[in-house]
């Protein structure tokens, strides 16, 4: 995909930092976040947990709307006559499904956000002792090849 | 066009109101508001003031020295490779930081396990360990346990503090989660959906796989507790006052809860391992 100019940030729940990876890699952009209205009516979250991440958004250079969470960043895009749309990974299959809905209308690009370690191989993921074993030494940065 | 919503607020109370209104459905649910702030601000104070060796000696306590990040490391205020740097330098040697960084790695183990599974995070992963059928589980959360009117003064304050704060330490989570599938009979299912509905760190993958993990649907048994453990962790501040201390469901050993609980279950439990 050819590297976009002049995106839009698209900011959603699961990375509210401002060291969001999109917003460090576009200074300045436009950036938007949606209340997913379908998803809090069927979440049914409670007012606390909604001013917990407004707080969050106002410490952020970010528009706030409601509604369809793609229809709203795909206008948003078009408002800012944008040339594409940038958000941060998310393991979530809503996150999936709305990134589906963008790409299909615009370039989609999804930066990672920094793992908790640097993991190449595969990970057994059947229990979490498995797991554990198979991170710890990165985890404690004991393993023999980093440096602290 | 459309409207964006607000960004300038006088005050909190401004901004509670204003949000109350455009969120009634929300405010309905609880209009509850927690004593704790969003935003990176807030996290940062509270890194500032993470210490990982008394994390490790005490984070069983109810008053142990926790760090209450779990709500912007659920949003993303801070990510786990921060907080995991932190954690090491705050640390004379790695080995002290251990226990907080393996605490750590329990979400980024969850979250890995959401992305292969996606919303299979809503079904039993495995059966039951409890000798029962999934079926034999209520699909609705008791109203005495949402209202916390079930007159036992320590799941009534769990109750309480998950509505009206939003957060819970996590072995008053394990207590109450165990107290709802396990005496009360309840589906996960169930109890997930009510901590969803309030923790400020409520993750779909983090909180359902733990009540999985409770339930045994995702573990080789069923979390179980008793008095004196629960009793030793919160330094007996229900226990005093509950108006059912001598009728206590819990005041039992490890042995006769297994009897009780899931009789026809699996062999006598040896004291309960910890999600911690």
């Amino acid at each position: 995909m050819s590297e976009l100019v002049r995106p839009v940030v698209w900011i959603h729940a699961d990375c509210l930092s401002p060291q969001h990876p999109a917003l460090l890699a576009y200074p300045g952009a436009p950036a938007l976040f949606v209340w997913d209205e379908a998803l809090l009516s069927s979440l049914r979250i409670s007012l606390k947990r909604i001013v917990f991440l407004y707080e969050c958004l106002l410490e952020l250079p970010v528009s706030i709307r409601r509604g369809d969470v793609a229809a709203e960043v795909l206008a948003f895009a078009s408002e800012q006559q944008a040339d594409g749309v940038v958000t941060s990974a998310s393991p979530s299959p809503r996150f999936a499904a709305i990134s589906a809905q963008i790409a299909a209308q615009r370039p989609l690009r999804v930066l990672p956000v920094e793992p908790f370690v640097q993991i190449e191989q595969r990970l057994d993921l059947a229990r979490f002792a498995r797991y554990w074993r198979a991170v710890e030494a990165r985890a404690l940065n004991t393993f023999p090849e980093d440096t602290v | 066009m459309p409207k964006d919503m607000r960004r300038d607020f006088a005050d909190r109370a401004e901004l509670v109101a204003y949000l109350a209104a455009e969120f009634p459905a929300a405010a309905a649910e609880s209009a509850a508001v927690s004593a704790t702030r969003g935003g990176r601000r807030a996290a940062e104070a509270l890194l500032t003031a993470i210490q990982p060796a008394r994390y490790a000696s005490t984070r069983n306590f109810l008053d142990g020295a926790v760090t209450r990040l779990s709500a912007y490391l659920r949003h993303g205020v801070l990510s786990l490779a921060e907080v995991r740097r932190a954690a090491l330098r705050a640390a004379t040697r790695p080995a002290e930081a251990a226990k907080l960084i393996s605490e750590l790695a329990w979400r980024d183990y969850w979250q890995r396990v959401y992305a292969v599974i996606g919303d299979g995070i809503w079904e039993d992963r495995e059966p039951y360990k409890t000798g029962l059928e999934a079926a034999a589980y209520a699909q609705e959360l008791p109203a005495d346990i949402a209202a916390g009117t079930t007159g036992l003064a320590c799941i009534d304050a769990f109750s309480r503090e998950l509505v009206d704060s939003g957060y819970m330490h996590n072995h008053a989570r394990m207590w109450l989660a165990a107290y709802v599938v396990h005496w009360r009979r309840v589906a996960w299912q169930a109890g997930a959906r009510w901590f969803l509905t309030h923790l400020l760190d409520g993750d779909p993958a983090s909180n359902n796989l733990s009540w999985q993990w409770v339930a045994s649907t995702f573990s080789h048994k069923p979390y179980v507790f008793n008095r004196e453990n629960l009793e030793r962790y919160s330094g007996g501040i229900y226990c005093r006052a509950c108006p059912l201390r001598l009728q206590c469901p819990f005041d039992k050993s490890y042995e006769a809860l297994q009897a009780e609980l899931f009789p026809g279950g699996p062999p006598a439990a040896t004291p309960p391992r910890r999600r911690q």
